[in-house]
């Protein structure tokens, strides 16, 4: 009998958060720690890996299961790094708090490395799966939202596992090298059907159209960091499935490049006129981040030409080099908010573990309640209105609960922030800025240039409609910045310092030395 | 040098807004932008001279410098700077105002603080000593500086103690040209100011937001890289945004503002569509080796002049996308108005004329006569609705609208004569329309109305501000012997001469001319002539320090006018 060699060098990065997130479980009060360190060595230990010769393992004949090139690692760091950060931002939580979130990251891991259709959507499912409880803050907004983000998930599962057993049935493998290699001769009826279920489906971790609704609804009930790591590294988690579905699977064939088009234009239209009309700071963040996913699938969308599929790797990079500038503009952005809004409290707060602190957070009365009454009960009558439009068909169940808070708050209370809290202020206005695209923000600039750049040669009526999105988000990212500009307000909270500061450096980086974001995402087969 | 030239007014901004709590702070800034000028005025040093190059067939100039810095090559990113004569003259122009608006700033932050500081003493002095010691004493040499510039704001002519204080040293030191205007001075310097102006208290932050936009905007002017230029073109959005949203006219600031940054994306999002088509079809970023290649493919040609074209009219403005520009003009402070005058509509002749020129000279040669019709009615338009504008500066920004159609209608013509018409009407536009605008918004601060129905007799009552408004306006409809003529009076001869239906934009250029006349002079005859407005009694003439100020703008005007021919030559060596 022949025994399948693994390679453990290329999984070591897997092992090390996967280590953290058992550890986590069991390490009591040290929890919190146990999971940063792990998730740090699991970051470095992907760097390292990255760094020597590419690897990979699981093969079936030359197609491999699980590699360890450039790409994945990147992505495979990005994932670890972006979780420290969730972490560093999440205050004390318990035990379990720790586990669920080294769990989702360590599947972020396996997501990125992974090189068929069962390990992918595994590995999607098991990041998606911890974020079920995370986002379920306690009382009825939080158990709304853990609901409204657990059916939305499910759809969305059945959807792309329905795709990948089309894609099964039409060419009888599931590894991305060799469905790239029997499409071409396949049914294109299945193909296509498959391709875009499969697409659609992965598309709902991104948000992006037509599965979007979920994600502003659920981002502004969940605890701030939780929204940090839904808006960053789940964000990325869709992004890397469906570049690596369409690169390394589908780049051939011209249905996927369709159904990504169709997708990326309703996501750049649906989300930007949502966030024109969103008055509270994470439903426009999460609004414009719907129109952000369109701009990274946009790219993708060349394969549906036979000029674009000649440079489909280059397509791909630029996807993928979009979707870590947007995600870690991202996360700066949510890291820098929940730095300065009150604390949402320990999640898992039992009765007999309840400290002093989350008693007071989540229980007591607020001062910005009872200021921000009305109107948080009209834009709650807005964000009914848009949850209604797609997944639940619950009228007014929003509305109904006017008086609910929301961790993020409205953007007018972001008032006078630069004046009372330069550091957080000036983190989002970096991460602000560099969303609308705008220099002196140059990641956002990056971004945007790689994408238009392979948009412009094959789909040149694609890169305007880029063009077009991206001067409607200036539309509401400009009043955002001047609201944090302008004004003056109370002290606010300084917390996080530390995490801030890092999350800037590494943003001054990525606009600095855009070759160390670029390098890793450009993409070979 | 090419470095420091942009290196320089940023590096200046982050300091003037990192010390902006010290007092001295703008001269930090005016230096700078004075060290920003002087490295661009001495790039034509040991340029390579005649080194000719052929482009396309036709012979043609080439840089002076380079210099150029890998980035990010899988963007075709490089940071690479170049200069040859046209961006050297724009580069020089963006500096000079750069200098002007700083100096301009400090004189007006300074006047302030001695206001502040006068008032105090004053104040405090009333009560001890007789109002003699001020003869000798501290606050009237700076009461008298005060006395002329409009950086003050808008007091409350009845403002309790300075008023009667801070006579007796106007009328004892400064009594001489103008007596009427001698009681008039605690005006303009009393210590109240939160009107229209009022913001200038915040002054450093509005220096350093300047000193921003020159940096930008001289890096789109000396960038070799297209992705540069486009990352350029994009930062001096910010800074401008800024001044207007921040600095400007309470009223109109917000909405116009917002109408800027939107128009501004817009188009050059637009532009950067177009850049990138060219350089997926060249498979280079470099914009020199593009423009000695002979620019894009024929067949990708007209596309990638249609976007460029279309980006850079949102910035020249052209009509019809020049909407955003009057209220733009109308809502920001003086020295937005002399940036976005002098230097951000040249961003977008100059990208027309070099970048989109440039890269796709087939799809320019396709698209001229859309661009000459289009031209000549926004010369027209704009003609037309200046005769019926009652507002000072909102005249002087259509004025704008007609003057850049001037450029565009010559750069279409595409004759050797009309690129260097397009030109020389940029440069021209760049000298005389912040002229304008300084004499626009030092008459605003005096008088608190723009008005031109509320002005009058302005000759009467300050005769050398009426006079430098005589000279700008007739530098600014083409009087020959200044800036002004040898751009549109070369821009209707290269029309006329490609003969044919071109004469009908020649035509339309030259009756555009005549009404430029008759707008000017009209706005010349209601707010110099005539009997003494209310508005305008007792205004205070020119100071110094405005006359420091206006004196190069002046003098540039005037060499221009008399001397053009060194230009024209620096010109035909650039590289087009």
């Amino acid at each position: 009998m022949r025994v399948q060699a693994i390679d453990h060098a290329a999984m070591l990065p897997l092992y090390l958060a996967a280590a953290a997130a058992v550890l986590a479980l069991f390490a009591g009060r040290f929890a919190k720690g146990a999971s940063m360190t792990g998730l740090a060595a699991a970051a470095a230990a992907a760097v390292w890996v990255g760094l020597g010769p590419d690897r990979a393992t699981f093969a079936v004949g030359d197609w491999h299961s699980y590699v360890a090139d450039d790409a994945a690692m990147g992505a495979a760091a990005l994932f670890a790094a972006l979780a420290v950060l969730v972490a560093a931002l999440s205050g004390r939580q318990a035990g379990e708090y720790w586990f669920l979130l080294t769990a989702s990251a360590a599947s972020g891991v396996a997501l990125a490395g992974a090189r068929d259709l069962i390990t992918l959507t595994v590995a999607v499912e098991t990041l998606t799966l911890p974020l079920y409880v995370l986002v379920a803050r306690p009382g009825r907004d939080g158990a709304e939202a853990g609901t409204v983000f657990l059916i939305a998930s499910v759809t969305a599962s059945a959807t792309a596992l329905m795709g990948s057993a089309l894609l099964y049935a039409a060419t009888g493998t599931v590894h991305l090298d060799g469905l790239a290699a029997a499409l071409p001769a396949a049914d294109p009826g299945l193909t296509a059907a498959g391709a875009a279920l499969l697409l659609a489906g992965l598309a709902f971790k991104l948000a992006a159209a037509p599965l979007h609704a979920w994600a502003p609804l659920v981002l502004d009930r969940a605890p701030l960091p939780v929204a940090a790591y839904l808006a960053s590294a789940s964000k990325l988690g869709g992004a890397v499935a469906v570049t690596w579905v369409v690169h390394f699977g589908l780049s051939g064939t011209a249905s996927a490049g369709v159904a990504v088009a169709v997708l990326s234009v309703a996501s750049i239209a649906v989300g930007n006129l949502g966030a024109l009309v969103q008055r509270r700071t994470v439903p426009l963040l999460a609004w414009s981040g719907i129109a952000h996913a369109g701009y990274a699938l946009a790219p993708l969308a060349v394969v549906a030409t036979a000029a674009g599929r000649e440079h489909a790797g280059a397509a791909a990079s630029a996807a993928f080099a979009y979707a870590v500038f947007f995600v870690l503009l991202e996360a700066g952005a949510f890291a820098a908010l929940t730095a300065v809004r009150p604390e949402t409290g320990a999640l898992f707060a039992s009765d007999g573990r309840r400290t002093p602190r989350a008693d007071l957070a989540s229980g007591g009365p607020q001062g910005s309640v009872l200021k921000t009454d009305a109107p948080i009960s009209t834009d709650a009558a807005i964000d009914a209105d848009a949850a209604r439009g797609a997944i639940t068909a619950r009228p007014g169940a929003a509305a109904s609960h006017a008086g609910h808070r929301s961790p993020g708050g409205a953007v007018a209370e972001l008032t006078g922030l630069w004046k009372s809290a330069p550091l957080p202020a000036a983190v989002l206005l970096f991460a602000v800025i560099g969303l609308a695209g705008l220099p002196p923000a140059l990641a956002g600039t990056f971004a945007k240039v790689a994408v238009l750049e392979v948009l412009a040669s094959s789909a040149v009526w694609l890169a305007v409609v880029v063009a077009a999105g991206a001067v409607l988000g200036l539309a509401y990212y400009l009043p955002l910045a001047r609201t944090v500009l302008t004004g003056r307000a109370g002290p606010a909270p300084r917390r996080h310092a530390v995490a801030l500061v890092l999350a800037g450096l590494a943003l001054l980086a990525v606009s600095l030395a855009p070759q160390l974001v670029l390098d890793f995402t450009a993409l070979s087969r | 040098m090419l470095v420091l030239a942009a290196a320089l007014p940023a590096a200046g901004a982050f300091a003037v807004w990192g010390l902006r709590r010290r007092p001295s702070v703008h001269w930090i800034g005016a230096g700078a932008a004075a060290l920003g000028f002087a490295a661009v005025a001495l790039l034509p040093l040991e340029r390579g001279s005649g080194a000719w190059v052929s482009a396309g067939g036709k012979l043609s100039g080439a840089w002076w410098h380079q210099v150029s810095v890998e980035w990010a090559p899988s963007l075709h990113l490089e940071f690479s700077l170049a200069v040859d004569g046209v961006s050297w003259t724009l580069a020089l122009l963006t500096a000079l105002l750069g200098v002007l608006c700083c100096v301009h700033n400090a004189v007006g932050a300074e006047q302030r603080a001695a206001d502040l500081l006068g008032a105090d003493r004053a104040a405090s002095a009333s009560l001890q000593v007789p109002a003699g010691s001020f003869e000798t004493g501290g606050p009237s040499p700076a009461a008298r500086r005060a006395a002329g510039v409009p950086a003050g704001g808008g007091a409350p002519p009845g403002d309790g103690a300075s008023g009667p204080v801070q006579d007796p040293p106007g009328s004892v030191e400064t009594g001489g040209p103008l007596p009427a205007a001698a009681p008039v001075h605690g005006v303009p310097s009393g210590a109240g100011g939160e009107g229209s102006d009022g913001d200038r208290w915040q002054s450093p932050t509005l220096t350093a937001l300047l000193l921003a936009v020159q940096a930008a905007a001289t890096l789109v002017f000396l960038a070799d890289n297209l992705v540069l230029f486009f990352i350029a073109f994009e930062a001096v959005l910010l800074p401008m945004w800024a001044i207007i949203h921040r600095f400007g006219d309470p009223a109109a600031r917000r909405r116009a503002a917002a109408k800027f940054a939107l128009f501004t994306v817009a188009g050059s999002l637009l532009m950067a569509t177009g850049l990138f088509v060219a350089i997926a079809d060249t498979g280079t970023a470099d914009l020199g080796a593009i423009i000695v290649g002979g620019g894009v493919d024929d067949d990708a040609s007209l596309l990638v002049f249609a976007l460029l074209a279309l980006g850079f009219a949102v910035k020249a403005p052209l009509w019809p996308l020049h909407s955003w520009l009057p209220d733009a003009h109308t809502a920001a402070p003086t020295v937005g108005s002399v940036l976005l005058a002098g230097v951000l509509l040249k961003l977008g002749t100059y990208g027309l004329i070099r970048v989109a020129g440039g890269l796709a000279p087939d799809g320019a040669e396709t698209a001229a006569p859309v661009l000459a019709v289009l031209a000549s009615l926004g010369i027209l338009v704009a003609g037309l609705v200046c005769l019926r504008l009652p507002e000072l500066k909102r005249l002087i920004a259509y004025s704008s609208v007609g003057h850049m159609g001037f450029v565009v209608l010559a750069f279409a013509a595409g004759t050797e004569a009309g690129i260097r018409a397009a030109l020389f009407g940029n440069l021209a536009h760049g000298l005389v329309t912040p002229l304008l605008f300084f004499l626009a918004g030092a008459l605003k601060a005096r008088t608190h109305t723009g008005s031109l129905g509320a002005l009058g007799g302005l000759r009467l009552a300050a005769p050398a501000l009426a006079g430098l408004l005589g000279f700008a306006a007739l530098a600014s409809l083409g009087l020959p012997g200044l800036a002004g003529f040898w751009g549109e009076a070369f821009t209707v001869y290269a029309a006329a001469e490609r003969g044919g239906a071109w004469l009908v934009p020649a035509a339309a250029a030259a009756f555009g001319a005549f009404l430029a006349a008759a707008y000017l002079l009209r706005m010349l005859r209601r707010v110099s002539h005539g009997p003494v407005a209310p508005a305008v009694i007792g205004v205070g003439d020119v100071s110094a320090a405005e006359a420091a100020v206006w004196a190069p703008l002046v003098a540039g005007t005037l060499l221009l006018g008399l001397v053009p021919g060194p230009l024209l030559t620096l010109f035909s060596e650039g590289l087009l």
